[in-house]
């Protein structure tokens, strides 16, 4: 049964997510263009992925707190500024090569390893690279990581009701693009924090899955 | 002048992608609910990376119709719909990013001239980051560049379709802007790839004027 919905902007990245069979039982695709309550009706968790349609978010923002407002869970990753949220994001220069550079110094210093999603993952796991900072974050947030220079990566609130979690890694779209092979550790502990269900197993996309026709 | 439209799916940054000048003008045009714009005045059509392909699957037919005028369409991005006459993107994680290096097979307009082809294979020394996936071309396209398994990496497709398509295997290339790198190296590469391609899609459209007045 698919228990969790993935605002999707028709990118490639979301689509080879949602649609490899570790995933697809689960995931729901909801195109951002034909997004609305009932869309999310009956699912226990949102998803808003890198390269979203802020654009068009902005217009669902009632509906968005709203799922939040009934108990469930919303994981953002942060890429842009959001209109729609109590945070603010700005843009940092992108270090994906610090493990080899660097391997010492990963771009997240601190992680709440008690966190659900974190918990028994290891620093390696947890940090692969991100995109900004958020430099301020709603009034009850809770960060879960920051780097060595204090800016916030993770955040968590449940003050809209259920738990809204921000980022500013990228694992959705990340798993989606297939070139980090240590994914399947964040993203699985994700699902399962989103939606309990539990996932196992390498991720792959059928060959068959490309050159759909949409009618 | 090229007049040229870049698809928007609402992912911010986009205007700095690509900057008007003296060869051509950008005109950006926002994926929306109900798309469907109009490319009449179009020379160029522009699909950049992080673009929506459900919104470009849904108006193929007219992408058809811009391409049999003679007209241009440039992707960067990885297509998983079959909107693009011909070629086809795939995604596969079956290859190791280590083992990536690049060839130039075909390039009888010189595109790659002035390109230093290592700054595209490496970025702070790791290979790999600039393409995903592979293309299978159209079988009268050419395969400009290729990975190190022979699997097409940027497609020039002059035969497909009246016009001309230029596709990368979700390569980005555009101005300093639409390139993720701090490199200035491969920043200037890519820009000046894509400048070549630019270049080719101009004097097209100036032989085609030509030979209209004459």
């Amino acid at each position: 049964m698919k228990t969790i919905g993935l605002l999707f902007n028709g990118v490639w990245s979301h689509y080879t997510f949602a649609t490899a069979p570790k995933y697809r039982d689960i995931i729901k695709l909801i195109y951002v263009h034909d997004f609305d309550k009932d869309a999310i009706k009956g699912l226990k968790a949102l998803i808003i992925p890198f390269q979203s349609n802020q654009k068009a978010i902005v217009q669902h923002k009632t509906t968005i707190y709203n799922f939040l407002a009934e108990g469930h869970k919303v994981f953002v990753e942060g890429d842009s500024t959001m209109d729609w949220i109590d945070a603010k994001w700005e843009d940092r220069p992108v270090n994906n090569y610090w493990w080899v550079k660097d391997p010492k110094n990963p771009p997240i210093s601190e992680t709440d390893f008690s966190h659900p999603i974190y918990n028994g993952l290891t620093p390696r796991h947890s940090c692969w690279h991100t995109h900004g900072s958020y430099t301020s974050m709603p009034s009850s947030a809770k960060a879960i990581q920051k780097k060595p220079d204090g800016e916030i990566i993770s955040w968590e609130t449940n003050q809209y009701g259920g738990t809204l979690f921000a980022t500013t890694l990228d694992p959705i779209v990340e798993h989606g693009v297939q070139q980090i092979t240590h994914l399947d550790n964040y993203v699985d502990k994700l699902i399962y924090w989103l939606s309990g269900d539990k996932v196992s197993g390498n991720f792959e996309v059928p060959k068959a899955n490309y050159g759909i026709a949409v009618l | 002048m090229i007049r040229a439209a870049v698809i928007s799916s609402g992912v911010e940054g986009i205007e700095s992608y690509f900057l008007s000048n003296a060869k051509v003008n950008y005109e950006v045009v926002e994926v929306t609910k109900n798309f469907n714009p109009d490319f009449s005045d179009i020379d160029l059509l522009i699909v950049p990376n992080g673009s929506d392909h459900i919104a470009m699957s849904k108006i193929k037919d007219k992408i058809r119709k811009f391409l049999d005028q003679g007209k241009s369409l440039f992707c960067f991005d990885g297509w998983f719909t079959d909107w693009i006459p011909g070629n086809q993107w795939v995604m596969s994680n079956e290859k190791k990013t280590i083992d990536i290096r690049y060839n130039i097979k075909t390039d009888k307009y010189n595109l790659f001239d002035g390109v230093d082809l290592n700054e595209l294979i490496f970025y702070h020394g790791i290979s790999g980051w600039w393409a995903c996936g592979y293309i299978e071309n159209a079988k009268n396209a050419d395969v400009i560049l290729e990975d190190t398994w022979h699997r097409p990496i940027i497609v020039l497709d002059e035969n497909t379709t009246n016009g001309t398509i230029l596709l990368t295997a979700s390569a980005p290339l555009g101005d300093k802007e639409a390139i993720p790198v701090d490199n200035e190296a491969s920043c200037s590469a890519l820009s000046k790839l894509y400048h070549n391609i630019l270049d080719l899609i101009l004097k097209k459209k100036e032989h085609e004027n030509h030979r209209t007045l004459i």
